[in-house]
């Protein structure tokens, strides 16, 4: 299959890419961008943990071919915030304890960030609606829950 | 007690990371110039294979691993029990296929692509041989054998009608005790095959070294047993080969043996000697380890004043193609049963056969949660059935505080020492309205509720008095650097649960030194002493435990240093955390005036070369104290649709000291969505015709619970039973597989109380509540 180019922004970068048609996006942002945060968990767009956000909507990576993103905007949770400047929702994870093995929490913390975009302030049965897609197998959600419903806002 | 670290809520070890997508999962390790693996899987669930012809994947540039190319060695993927009680059955790659998905030929390519179309380029002749697909077919004469001999340990053994294993244990008399009972109550309960569904499906990757040797990094639960089977399998010294300590995406019992797929990666890499990794697609991975599926046949003797006096179990356990821990589970189960309650006289007979299906392994609680299942509704049932409360009829007939627990089956026992049963059944009740439940025949309407409870342990390791089956013990190396601050090496694998973090605090606690100032080091199976495995939810218990032991070690290098710089003997000085200064200091005993700070010290010992102030040990813990959990549960049953809701529940605990009280409570909410899910909702069927899997390995059609399945957060309350374990570092037990085992148990015996049928196999269903409904059955089956 022939390459082709696709531009695009990812985490607030312009990239160019050549790529294949038949590349998942999931694959192009682990494989090509080393953004390893997206996880691949089914392929199936059943789990959710590859959700990476575009044009800051939720949507699976895994389902997605890298081809049809040129020209839209990608975050994944490396774009979320750094080590020394956490966003707000990676803090409340820690603060709450919603991390355990950790590898459902970049799809959390963006399907959760889309979310807090759309409803500042949600109420705990519109966060547990929007999370509904997202499986974790370790935590019994609660804790995730608590996180996003009790999120600090930056001033 | 008052403690500086433990039992602080602080920000995990890993969290940063976490949060970041910074964490290495060993599905994010690239190595340079590497190869990509994939497997051809046997779409039979029993054939001999005749033939393979690589040829063609071999044109396209593939490397090829077949039956023929793997060393003849036959071993047991776990290696946790000691070699003699240790049954092997399977080599690398099989000359015969046992289940539909059993990996037969591996291919390594320069891109995943390449790799999997040189797979399908692969022609396999396979000479289909009739499957074993039902449990009671399997025993019945005549029946196709899996195998016709197996080795137990050195021993090659015969296998007689596909009985993997057995073991039959007596206590007393149980004959003459059933004669002396007033009732007695049988019953058969049946327990489903169910999934892991950690989230990251199994990966590997291995690196040929100059030196003969190989680098691993895999998805594990022991990177030592890994170790050693590879070096046993390839013929390797164990100082060639070495595994990498990573994150794990969850794994709940699904990694603790050396998966299928890591030996596999390491003849692909040896074989191109290139670099090799493989990561398990979602539906190779439901293809690749199951829970074990059990029936389990109770009869239980009591007296007129609730006093058990007699009790036998027969359990018969469905473990698919190979042997990965059925002996040790059979022993397992039996102890579980065993230390429940005061059965008096009683039997137990476990049973492990093979099927042509996925082979079945640990999975959180390792039996403990088929036994309580059975043996909790059949408390409830006999209180139901004799009269009695449930909650006074456990508390009259549970084991405690001076009674024996079989930890791990019945050559691991200690003497419980800490127990807080009591205080939990007494609080469980009280928070729950247990006072203010209504019998089933009260309830009317659509939407019933009931209320239920169920109680539970599981054992903190696997260490008694004596050493038993199974091997225990953790080592750990701990150093302080030349500013004060602390270097934790520990091969624990930490699942998710909190272990790296609580290690950290003991190796605080113990040093005084603040949380913040003690890391943990990368470490891999160079460069730290030998852990058996993260199972048995010991990772706390033993694994912190040769933390504490050795930071004891630390501590008096420190004072010895110390003494020779304040001029002091080393037995007379003390550590103690200067909060106002925000450093630790040893200082006289009773003279806090005379005093350094251990940074100065370390300082000191580097500039007068003295040496590092270090220690490394290994420690077996010599008891295995059971941590022991209640959960009382409503539910609603829609007696309209069958679909049963969880409102509220209240999941009490019993782990000594928590060291992580954040931790211990996400493992019981935890365990609670997992309860949720084999009480109710998961379930891997066969095709019994294909021997295939219904679901076909796409977890679409095999749901676990998501958010919306759980209760409210204001409706989840957890409770911490104030008990402290004398042998335990700063108190603690353990939690994690504790956490998960009577939580189904409890929702049955709610639904008993919602609509007054009383169920004997999961998962409960909507469509088998209906039937159960609408059968007007007592029993719903």
């Amino acid at each position: 299959m022939e390459r082709q180019w696709v531009k695009l922004k990812v985490n607030g970068k312009e990239r160019q890419l050549f790529i294949k048609p038949n590349e998942l996006l999931l694959n192009v942002l682990r494989d090509e961008l080393g953004l390893m945060g997206a996880k691949y968990g089914c392929g199936l767009g059943e789990c959710a943990a590859c959700t990476v956000l575009v044009n800051g909507q939720p949507m699976l990576a895994c389902l997605i071919l890298a081809v049809t993103m040129e020209g839209q905007e990608i975050t994944t949770v490396e774009g979320m915030g750094d080590y020394d400047r956490l966003h707000p929702l990676q803090q409340s994870f820690l603060d709450h304890g919603a991390v355990q093995c950790g590898f459902c929490t970049p799809g959390m913390l963006l399907t959760a960030q889309a979310l807090l975009a759309e409803n500042p302030d949600p109420s705990e049965e519109e966060i547990r609606d929007y999370l509904r897609g997202n499986l974790c197998r370790c935590t019994g959600y609660a804790a995730i829950v608590r996180a996003v419903k009790e999120v600090k806002h930056p001033a | 007690m008052d403690f500086q670290v433990i039992g602080k809520v602080l920000p995990r070890k890993d969290g940063i990371a976490k949060v970041c997508g910074q964490e290495t999962y060993p599905s994010d390790v690239v190595v340079p110039h590497m190869l990509y693996g994939v497997t051809l899987r046997s779409p039979y669930p029993h054939a001999e294979i005749l033939r393979v012809d690589t040829s063609a994947a071999e044109a396209m540039g593939a490397v090829c691993v077949t039956p023929d190319d793997v060393p003849e060695v036959i071993y047991n993927e776990r290696t946790v029990s000691i070699p003699e009680k240790t049954y092997c059955d399977r080599r690398v790659l099989p000359r015969r296929a046992r289940h539909v998905g059993e990996a037969i030929v591996a291919v390594a390519a320069e891109t995943e692509e390449i790799a999997f179309k040189a797979m399908q380029a692969i022609k396999v002749e396979y000479k289909v041989l009739p499957p074993v697909l039902d449990l009671e077919r399997a025993m019945a004469p005549g029946a196709p054998a899996l195998y016709e001999e197996i080795y137990l340990g050195d021993q090659k053994i015969a296998v007689e009608n596909n009985v993997a294993c057995e073991r039959i244990i007596t206590v007393g008399d149980p004959e003459g005790a059933f004669a002396r009972a007033d009732y007695i109550v049988e019953r058969e309960y049946e327990l489903p095959r169910v999934y892991h569904h950690q989230m990251e499906t199994k990966t590997a990757v291995c690196r040929p070294e100059p030196n003969g040797g190989i680098t691993v990094w895999a998805t594990t639960q022991t990177i030592h047993n890994v170790r050693q089977l590879l070096g046993r399998i390839f013929s390797l010294p164990l100082s060639k080969v070495n595994v990498k300590k990573l994150a794990i995406g969850g794994s709940f019992g699904s990694s603790i043996q050396m998966n299928s797929i890591i030996p596999i990666c390491v003849a692909l890499a040896l074989k191109a000697k290139r670099p090799v990794k493989m990561a398990t697609s979602r539906e190779d991975d439901v293809y690749d380890h199951t829970k074990f599926p059990a029936r389990i046949r109770l009869k239980v003797g009591v007296k007129k004043d609730g006093t058990i006096v007699a009790a036998d179990m027969r359990a018969l356990v469905d473990i698919g193609a190979h042997q990965i821990n059925s002996y040790p589970l059979l022993g397992c189960m039996a102890g579980w049963y065993a230390s429940l309650y005061k059965w008096g006289d009683f039997r137990y007979e476990g049973r492990a056969v093979y099927t042509n299906k996925v082979p079945a392994c640990a999975m959180q609680g390792y039996g403990n949660p088929q036994v309580n299942f059975a043996v909790e509704s059949h408390m409830d049932l006999i209180a139901t059935e004799c009269g009695f409360d449930p909650v006074k009829f456990r508390l009259k007939n549970y084991v405690g505080v001076g009674d024996e627990f079989w930890g791990q089956g019945p050559t691991v026992k200690s003497i419980i020492k800490s127990c807080g049963v009591e205080e939990m059944l007494q609080k469980g009740a009280e928070m729950i309205g247990w006072g203010q439940r209504r019998p089933p025949r009260e309830k009317t309407g659509r939407y019933r509720r009931g209320i239920g409870m169920a109680r539970g342990f599981h054992t903190s390791g696997t260490g008694g008095p004596k050493p038993g089956e199974v091997i225990d013990y953790s080592s750990a190396t701990i150093k302080i650097n030349e500013d004060g601050t602390v270097d934790v090496m520990t091969p624990v694998m930490d699942l998710g649960g909190g272990t790296g973090e609580a290690a950290v605090k003991v190796a605080a606690e113990v040093l005084k030194v603040p949380y913040e100032r003690v890391e943990l080091s990368r470490v891999d199976t160079k460069t730290t002493g030998y852990d058996v495995c993260t199972h048995a939810t010991r990772g706390v218990y033993c694994g912190c435990g040769a933390v504490y032991h050795v930071a004891q070690q630390v501590k008096q290098k420190l004072f010895e240093y110390a003494g020779r710089i304040l001029e002091e003997n080393p037995g007379d000085l003390e550590l103690a955390y200067a909060a106002e200064k925000g450093v630790t200091i040893i200082h006289a005993k009773g003279f806090k005036q005379k005093q350094i700070t251990i940074g100065e010290v370390a300082r000191l010992a580097q500039i007068y070369s003295w040496g590092t102030i270090a220690a490394t040990d290994s420690l077996r813990q010599k008891n295995c104290p059971p941590c022991f959990v209640a959960h009382f549960v409503e539910v609603e049953v829609d007696t309209w649709t069958g679909i049963v809701r969880v409102p509220r529940a209240i999941l009490l605990s019993d782990s000594g000291t928590p060291i992580n009280p954040d931790m211990v409570a996400g493992q019981l909410i935890g365990s609670l969505s997992r309860g949720l899910g084999y009480a109710l909702y998961e379930e891997t069927e066969y095709d019994l015709e294909s021997g295939k899997l219904k679901c076909n390995g796409f977890i679409t059609d095999n749901k676990i619970p998501t958010v919306c399945e759980m209760p409210r957060l204001a409706d989840i309350q957890v409770y911490f039973a104030h008990t402290y374990e004398p042998t335990g570092p700063f108190g603690a037990k353990g939690i994690g597989e504790a956490a998960l085992n009577s939580v189904a148990s409890a929702l049955n015996n709610a639904i008993y109380n919602a609509i007054g049928i009383r169920f004997y196999r999961t998962p409960i269903t909507p469509e088998r509540v209906l039937a159960a409904l609408e059968g007007g059955d007592r029993d719903g089956n």
